[in-house]
């Protein structure tokens, strides 16, 4: 069995939207019920967050969208600039404190006391881009993950793997010019999916040319289709690529169940795909794998999707 | 939408003496397709394409000699030996409709833009149009397509953009497409969220049916007599 942590944090639940909203703190609290119910919390290291250093933050981030943010949330304006996303008075420090709890698991992983781990954070990030918000997104997780392993752990070349359903439009665009920072996303196809990013011909630019990879999937597709595509273009980009870290944007939105895409995983067929990131980290990262939580909106489904993604991980 | 809204105004220009092959190099560094050929009152009197350059050029059929002395003859080439004359032309006040369906009736890539003094003030070409549509689309900004059929009567647009709106969704674009079945319209609604599936339900829930995106092609529209295609 493997030394697998499990980030989470009560105070996750705070960042509140408004009743209706996808993006609600029910999520997390439903999925974290259904692991400890399932008895799995004692096989895992629980890791408590700590509000990330802003400077963190800030080698992703424009500091005009860092201040908005904060200013939108002191003066409790109810939404950043698109009703989509909603912020409450702790928004801002509930996101700073989901950096911070992913910035202390990548510590864990690289000291060599944990081999793997879940982050399982709100809010999500892969939307948000260097000068706004997105899609439910205010600070990019996954992409300020990126740029601390490489300055702080000193690693060369980071693999991100985006499984939502929508594309990862914030994170292509901060790594677009950076060879340094492999970005794979596989998605339902833009024209019948937010946000519109992610079509087979946005490859990279300038240095960063061919380090930018999307598979764009059609609605209605599922298991199969993920199957060939993964296997015809990532599993050559990484073996190419040789990330010596692998970062997962996990969401669970293209399960069947799940209404905020067409795309029809199953739950085996999720396994499957988390078992081969396993596999790949295995394969050049030493099984560094360190998994963020994306979308994954069907309350019905989502604890199950978490659970099992975290059996992958423990190798039980 | 008019035309001098949308077009190039910065045209690269030759004169009717400039050797073709200067005009070709013009052309290839800055990879566009058409120039317009002026006097020296910026009057327009041709316009010279890559496909005219190529035209001239001696066939690859042709023996090695052959070809050597074609291409000295074609070195003394100008432009106004292979210009267009009769050039299709638009004016300012013509709009982005009118230089859509007239390119597709002539088949021409570009129309120079002249001012009511005959003096070109710019160009506009497929290119253009598709920045422009593009844009119209809204297809650049973050959002959802979403395919609704409705009666073809009076009132439908503005229910479905009301159910739209009470759910505060900001609008990107909307197009309304004839649908192959009678009496039904097809409603594309380009919505800047990433969160549709209430107002999917809510659109449901007043009686629409909601397209499924695979189904839907252009192709499947009613074919109209059509006499301007061929």
């Amino acid at each position: 069995m493997k030394r697998t942590g499990l980030l989470y944090d009560e105070r996750f639940l705070l960042h509140s939207t408004n009743q209706g909203h996808p993006e609600c703190s029910d999520r997390l609290e439903i999925a974290y019920g259904a692991l400890k119910e399932a008895g799995l919390l004692s096989q895992l290291t629980l890791i408590q967050a700590t509000p990330a250093r802003l400077k963190w933050i800030e080698r992703v981030h424009s500091p005009r969208h860092i201040f908005r943010f904060e200013e939108a949330c002191m003066l409790d304006l109810g939404e950043l600039d698109n009703p989509d996303n909603q912020i409450c008075k702790d928004s801002y420090d509930i996101a700073l404190l989901a950096v911070g709890g992913i910035l202390k698991t990548i510590d864990l992983v690289m000291e060599g006391k944990l081999d793997n781990a879940f982050c399982a954070v709100r809010p999500p990030g892969h939307h948000a881009e260097i000068n706004r918000a997105l899609g439910f997104c205010y600070f990019n997780n996954v992409a300020i993950a990126a740029k601390y392993l490489q300055e702080q752990w000193g690693v060369q070349r980071v693999g991100i793997v985006d499984v939502d359903a929508h594309h990862g439009n914030g994170t292509q665009q901060i790594f677009f010019n950076d060879p340094t920072v492999f970005y794979y996303s596989i998605h339902e196809h833009p024209s019948f999916s937010f946000p519109g990013t992610g079509r087979e011909f946005e490859r990279g630019i300038e240095e960063g040319e061919g380090f930018t990879l999307n598979s764009p999937v059609l609605p209605g597709q599922g298991d199969e289709a993920y199957q060939e595509l993964l296997q015809r273009d990532l599993f050559p980009a990484f073996a190419s690529f040789k990330p010596e870290v692998v970062l997962l944007s996990a969401g669970f939105d293209a399960h069947m169940d799940d209404d905020m895409s067409n795309i029809n995983l199953s739950s085996e067929g999720y396994s499957w795909i988390m078992q081969r990131m396993v596999d790949l980290a295995e394969a050049y990262a030493n099984g560094r794998l360190i998994s963020i939580l994306e979308g994954g909106y069907s309350l019905k489904r989502l604890p199950e999707l978490i659970k099992n993604h975290l059996e992958i991980l423990l190798d039980k | 939408m008019f035309i001098d809204k949308s077009m190039t105004r910065d045209v690269l220009t030759v004169d009717p003496g400039t050797s073709i092959a200067e005009a070709n190099e013009l052309m290839s560094r800055n990879r566009i397709r058409h120039l317009p050929v002026i006097d020296q009152d910026s009057r327009l009197v041709g316009i010279v394409t890559d496909r005219d350059i190529r035209s001239a050029m001696p066939s690859n059929l042709l023996s090695e000699e052959a070809v050597a002395r074609e291409i000295k003859q074609i070195a003394l080439l100008k432009v106004k030996d292979i210009m267009t004359r009769n050039v299709v032309t638009v004016s300012p006040m013509n709009t982005l409709e009118d230089a859509l369906l007239l390119m597709q009736r002539t088949k021409v890539g570009a129309f120079p833009v002249l001012d009511l003094q005959g003096k070109l003030i710019g160009i506009i070409s497929v290119r253009d149009l598709m920045r422009a549509f593009i844009n119209v689309l809204g297809i650049e900004e973050a959002g959802t397509l979403l395919c609704i059929l409705a009666e073809d009567k009076l009132g439908q647009m503005k229910r479905i953009v009301d159910a739209i709106t009470e759910e505060r969704i900001p609008f990107g674009s909307i197009l309304v497409a004839r649908y192959w079945e009678e009496g039904k319209r097809a409603v594309f609604p380009y919505l800047l969220t990433s969160n549709v599936a209430r107002v999917k339900a809510k659109l449901e829930g007043l009686g629409y049916t909601l397209l499924n995106p695979m189904q839907w092609s252009l192709d499947q529209l009613p074919k109209k007599a059509d006499k301007i295609s061929e």
